[in-house]
């Protein structure tokens, strides 16, 4: 137990100490293996060279950087502007329209991007725009990107499930299953948080025009390229044609198609999309050796263990020992960066979870909406980070402000989520 | 969660520029690859009822090159996730050296996962493993993984006294 808590702590101070956040999980990990096995190196350096080569060598994951670069390939191909307008045709003419319709067009994005990060960064640069033109507030309009963003990583596909899932070794196809209809959820909720702010402050989000059916359908028209790509990939992986990595190369190479098709692929963006890809997954893939290599030390200290025992010995609530964990996560995601926060405190907590008998692909709905909360989290969370850099006219606090009840909205569905496991477990359930 | 920004590589010696884009090239053909080898092999297997013979081996091994081609471009970039909630505790003096002295510290432990990586290789060559379907030796891939990760603490050991440069 006192190994285990000891080798947190390290690892967070290291990662205080400015030391690279897989750098000092995989120092600690390292170190603290050998001290478990009485300060052997060998056995230590041989678990190092084993999670090195294997998460290398593993294809599985190679799934991770084909959505990533399918996400790259459809935010260049410039369909946010379609999705925009088709969301601001049905509801922009409502008060506080233009962020609503902001926050269904990043639905949309998300369903054919797997990443918060490029969701917002793509949203942004369409949505404030045509925001500020209708005379918005910043705050208004900060929050909704911001917030609207972070549900790339809820609705399928979406790298955090891919990676949470060959960490636990749960089914991607049903963690991507079980994200859909959270994620519309949480689509309905912020739009709720829309109308919230705008009842407090009703020149925040002045509705904008009506338009006709006509135009509508005409608008609708346009974005059916995301519809086909999302029915074929999600559907695809959902349906058994294919496997995660299959759908995932298939969704690249129809995203690369869908970008040609519309002239936005040129040599030097196809070059600048596959690198930029690869550097993602090199970092994200540095983060998850350095938690496989902490996470090897965890599973030999007596931690999970004592965990399990002392909520068996005191009987305590599942539900009560989700909220906990919940309320921890929602603690350290104010200061920590989301994915490495996770992968650090899966080998803690996950036994637990399957220990209560709950369903891995719930729990990695519920890690999932928690890092989307962390994502817009004052002051390191990474959507607000992105907004700061994409518009720098806005001040920061007024992003912290304006996200405000979108983060209110947020852990309202994690209340929900919590509550009625069926919204997560329906669809998967479906599935063979 | 700073990094070098695209601007600022820009302005990097030329020799930086073009080991840069080597790596990058590397990276970029083997993504591009791999995507291709996915989308081929299922439109194969529905169409022809033909799956590509070990296309899942080429695509495990793409994935490592990829991988260990990328990092020292990561490290080059400074993106590797960082918690940078001390710069505001520091004044410009101390960061520089906090900075330094954990630009040493990473090149250390890629220095010392190198040599690890090196050992692996040596055993796996030392077996003559190959894949199973294709027989593609795998013994170079794992040294080609040791390399780029020694390539990477070289370039912390680069970053750390290049700071004061910039």
């Amino acid at each position: 137990m006192i190994e285990g808590l000891a080798g947190l702590a390290a690892m967070l101070a290291l990662a205080f100490l400015r030391v690279p956040i897989a750098f000092a999980m995989a120092i600690v990990g390292t170190a603290g293996y050998a001290w478990m096995r009485d300060w052997n190196w060998t056995v230590a350096f041989a678990m190092v060279q084993t999670n090195v080569y294997e998460t290398g060598r593993n294809y599985t994951l190679s799934v991770v950087p084909l959505f990533i670069l399918m996400g790259t390939f459809v935010a260049r191909a410039g369909i946010a502007q379609e999705l925009f307008r088709a969301a601001y045709a049905f509801v922009g003419h409502l008060r506080g329209g233009l962020a609503m319709a902001t926050v269904l067009a990043c639905a949309g994005f998300g369903s054919i991007c797997g990443s918060s990060i490029a969701t917002a960064a793509t949203m942004a640069k369409v949505a404030y725009p045509s925001m500020k033109r209708f005379h918005y507030s910043d705050r208004l309009a900060a929050g909704a990107i911001a917030a609207g963003g972070t549900l790339g990583i809820m609705i399928p596909p979406s790298t955090l499930m891919v990676i949470y899932g060959v960490f636990t070794e749960t089914n991607i196809g049903r963690m991507f299953a079980a994200g859909i209809l959270p994620g519309i959820l949480g689509a309905a909720l912020l739009c709720a948080a829309v109308q919230w702010s705008c009842l407090r402050d009703p020149r925040a989000g002045p509705p904008g025009e009506r338009v006709p059916w006509r135009e509508r359908a005409l608008a609708l028209r346009g974005i059916w390229p995301v519809a086909a790509l999302f029915v074929f990939v999600i559907g695809g992986i959902y349906g058994g044609l294919f496997t995660a990595t299959e759908g995932a190369g298939m969704g690249a190479f129809g995203a690369m198609a869908f970008a040609l098709w519309r002239r936005a692929l040129g040599w030097q963006t196809l070059y600048a999309s596959l690198v930029e890809s690869g550097r993602t997954t090199a970092m994200l893939f540095m983060i998850l050796i350095g938690a496989l290599i902490f996470a090897d030390f965890v599973n030999i200290t007596t931690l999970p263990g004592d965990l399990k025992d002392f909520v068996a010995r005191f009987g305590v609530h599942p539900v009560l020992v989700v909220s906990a964990i919940m309320a921890i996560y929602v603690l350290l995601g104010t200061a920590m960066e989301e994915l490495s926060m996770v992968l650090l405190t899966l080998p803690v907590f996950f036994p637990l979870i399957v220990g209560l008998g709950l369903d891995p692909v719930w729990f990695g709905v519920l890690v999932v909406t928690i890092v989307e909360i962390g994502l817009i989290s004052p002051p390191v969370g990474m959507n607000l980070f992105v907004l700061s850099t994409l518009l720098p006219q806005v001040p920061t606090t007024t992003v912290f402000r304006g996200v405000l009840p979108f983060m209110a909205a947020d852990v309202a569905r994690l209340a929900i989520l919590i509550a009625f496991p069926a919204i997560s477990l329906w669809l998967p359930g479906l599935m063979k | 969660m700073t990094g070098r920004t695209g601007t600022e590589t820009q302005r990097a010696p030329l020799w930086e520029r073009r080991a840069d884009a080597v790596l990058g090239v590397a990276a970029s053909a083997i993504l591009f690859g791999m995507m291709t080898l996915t989308f081929a092999d299922v439109v194969l297997r529905y169409v022809v009822n033909r799956p590509l013979r070990g296309a899942f081996e080429i695509t495990e091994l793409m994935m490592l090159v990829l991988i260990f081609a990328g990092l020292p471009l990561v490290t080059h970039a400074g993106e590797h996730v960082t918690m940078d909630l001390v710069d505001r505790l520091l004044g410009a003096r101390a960061r520089r050296a906090l900075v330094r002295a954990v630009e040493l510290a990473c090149a250390a432990l890629m220095a010392l996962l190198a040599w690890l990586m090196w050992l692996k290789a040596r055993t796996i060559s030392g077996y003559g493993d190959t894949t199973d379907v294709l027989r593609v030796a795998v013994g170079p891939f794992v040294y080609f993984m040791a390399a780029m990760i020694l390539l990477s603490a070289l370039v912390h050991v680069f970053k750390a006294f290049a700071a004061d440069r910039r």
